[in-house]
């Protein structure tokens, strides 16, 4: 079995009169260790698939089993407990929390875990030392440029050791060198931690330093040609 | 829980001129509340217990200010062969002031060698032994003494009367401290020639005597003497001498309902910006694996935390000032004590966090039932 499976999956939005089916009868597996990215056009889904995955939404239909559990079967405090030891979420922006520090932010996920204050500090000075901001650790979002907070929320979602990274648009706002440099640290992380990573990009660049490239067109997913 | 308390302190104090505000707002409504409460507090004390109940006074009739009641002191013997009657003290008071007033000073002349049966006093500071062979001894309540800066040795003048302090009491009610205790005799005789004239007697029951009856007895027995009298309860006496101000106390619990309605409209504003402010934030926490419940949680406590600060800091203002201050509603001889209390710090503080949990919840509940999916794509 897959580390991740998504089976049958179909999603309805109800909006007023009419609905919006972005996902039908979508079936997908990733395996441990792979590193999938995820494009296709505006509105066509990829973002509610993440969700899906990330255990932050629930399909209409279909089962979403992750590490050998059907997580569209939990409570909704369930699947909160069940976020914070087992599935990591980069968003596109703002992704930290404006009061903490850098430091802080990162432990926040590993509050929510029975863990000592000492395995705590050791966790997070290893993640922040992942992504390279070991000397930052005292800085507040606002004091961070735009790709170090990108770096600060990669360094949160992976600080858990989860099961599932994703990442939605991580590097939609930032320069093309900044870009790089946000995607060689997933590729590293993927390479050396060997984390599970699902991210959507619009950015062909971007998604071909993937192991796996799929397309979501039309509710459904394609394998995208590798280039 | 304690874990979280770094991030709730901090969400407070990015806020801090609307953390601040509305702590002071519900400092200054609990501080009001406190001090209509101690009123109230000291009115209940007055007209309760045992002492209210069993001990009856008699004054004359239909005369409401001490000043004016003049009972024959010869009336004690007749009393006291009434049925029921355990034991009658005549007492002279004299008040520097019979209409409502804030600082009353009230002397109670009684005979010196019967004190310790009657009152209960703990002595602070001073000699009980010269209060016993000096003629013009004053033992001092400490409430007075604290409002008036009176200490053993010194002498006190007001109005016509002049004492010497010889020593200061506590006792078991805030309100019996507010009392000067003199001889009777020379209560008397300082108030020009009232020898053999008490202002009241106070009558102390026999076990299974019954107030009410008693106290008809005697009224029955003056009837037609020299000067008839009017005999109730200590407390009902009481109650009935500053019954202006029960009403007004009355009056003033409203108004400090009304400042906790205040406090919670304020609370609950501070608590809804806060979840609005933070839909995304909140949405963030969510996706990284905080719970409902726990959201919840750290939604509430930061409305309690405002509310429990606020009530400390406006309960315990007040509490401090009453301390400070001793000070006594009295009006016609009979006096209120407004002092401070561990019930009153209890009864704040309770209140804060009742007010804190009920302004908070519905943000809570909000902040903690919202569709993260939908959170997220708000912005
Ligand atoms: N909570 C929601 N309520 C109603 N409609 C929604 C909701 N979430 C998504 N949709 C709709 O579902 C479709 C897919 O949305 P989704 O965000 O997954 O697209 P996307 O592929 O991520 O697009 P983009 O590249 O612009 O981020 C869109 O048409 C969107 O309007
Ligand atoms: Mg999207």
């Amino acid at each position: 079995m897959a580390l991740v499976e998504v089976r049958k999956v179909t999603k309805t939005f109800k909006k007023g009169e009419h609905e919006i089916t972005p996902l039908r009868e979508v079936g997908l597996e990733v395996e441990q260790g792979d590193f999938v990215s995820l494009m296709g056009s505006s509105g066509s889904g990829k973002s509610t698939l993440l969700n899906l995955i990330a255990g932050i939404d629930r399909p209409t239909a279909g089962e979403v089993w992750v590490n050998g559990q059907d997580i569209t079967k939990l409570s909704r405090t369930q699947l909160a407990h069940w976020r914070a030891a087992n599935a990591g979420y980069v968003f596109q922006t703002h992704n930290l929390i404006p009061v903490l520090t850098a430091w802080e932010n990162v432990e926040m996920p590993l509050l929510l875990l029975p863990l000592s204050a000492a395995e705590r500090r050791k966790r997070v000075g290893i993640a922040l030392e992942a992504v390279g901001l070991s000397d930052r650790a005292d800085h507040y979002p606002r004091q961070l440029s735009g790709g170090q907070e990108q770096r600060v929320g990669i360094a949160r979602a992976i600080v858990a050791n989860p099961t599932v990274v994703v990442a939605d648009e991580p590097t939609g706002d930032l320069d093309a060198e900044t870009t790089e440099q946000i995607l060689q640290l997933l590729v590293r992380l993927n390479r050396e931690l060997k984390t599970t990573l699902l991210m959507v990009t619009h950015d062909p660049h971007a998604a071909s330093v993937a192991h796996r490239r799929l397309r979501l067109e039309k509710g459904q997913l394609v394998e995208a040609m590798a280039c | 829980m304690l874990k979280f308390a770094p991030y709730i302190m901090k969400s407070l104090w990015r806020h801090r001129a609307r953390t601040v505000l509305t702590v002071s707002g519900t400092a200054v409504a609990l501080f009001v509340f406190a001090f209509i409460g101690a009123a109230e507090r000291g009115l209940a004390d007055m007209t309760r217990g045992q002492q209210a109940e069993r001990t009856l006074i008699v004054f004359q009739a239909n005369r409401f200010c001490p000043s004016t009641s003049r009972l024959p002191q010869d009336y004690e013997v007749t009393i006291r062969k009434v049925p029921g009657v355990a034991d009658v003290l005549p007492m002279q008071v004299y008040v520097n002031n019979c209409r409502a007033s804030l600082d009353l000073v009230l002397f109670h002349g009684l005979p010196a060698e019967r004190l310790p049966a009657w009152r209960e006093l703990r002595l602070l500071q001073g000699n009980r032994d010269e209060f016993d062979t000096r003629s013009d001894a004053a033992l001092v309540g400490e409430a007075v003494a604290r409002r008036r800066g009176l200490k053993p040795g010194q002498r006190f003048t007001i109005g016509d009367i002049t004492v010497t302090v010889v020593g200061t009491f506590a006792a078991a009610t805030p309100a019996e401290e507010n009392v000067l205790y003199t001889h009777l005799e020379f209560l008397q005789r300082a108030r020009g020639n009232r020898l053999n004239e008490a202002t009241l007697f106070e009558v102390r029951l026999q076990d299974a005597a019954e107030p009410e009856q008693v106290a008809r007895s005697i009224d029955e027995l003056f009837r037609e003497d020299r000067v008839p009298t009017d005999t109730r309860p200590k407390g009902v006496f009481q109650a009935s001498v500053v019954g202006d101000l029960i009403e007004l106390i009355g009056w003033a619990n409203y108004l400090g309902y009304a400042c906790l309605g205040l406090v919670l409209s304020l609370v609950a504003t501070t608590a809804v910006m806060a979840v609005q402010d933070r839909v995304r934030e909140h949405a963030v926490l969510q996706a990284i694996g905080f719970s409902s419940p726990r959201i919840f949680g750290m939604v509430l406590s930061e409305g309690i935390l405002i509310c429990l600060v606020g009530g400390m800091l406006g309960v315990g203002t007040a509490l401090m000032v009453l301390w400070w201050s001793q000070l006594a509603v009295g009006t016609e001889g009979v006096t209120i004590a407004l002092g401070p209390s561990w019930w009153l710090l209890f009864q704040g503080l309770a209140i804060s966090l009742l007010i804190g949990v009920l302004a908070g919840i519905t943000p809570a509940w909000r902040a903690a039932t919202a569709e993260i999916v939908t959170a997220l794509r708000a912005e």
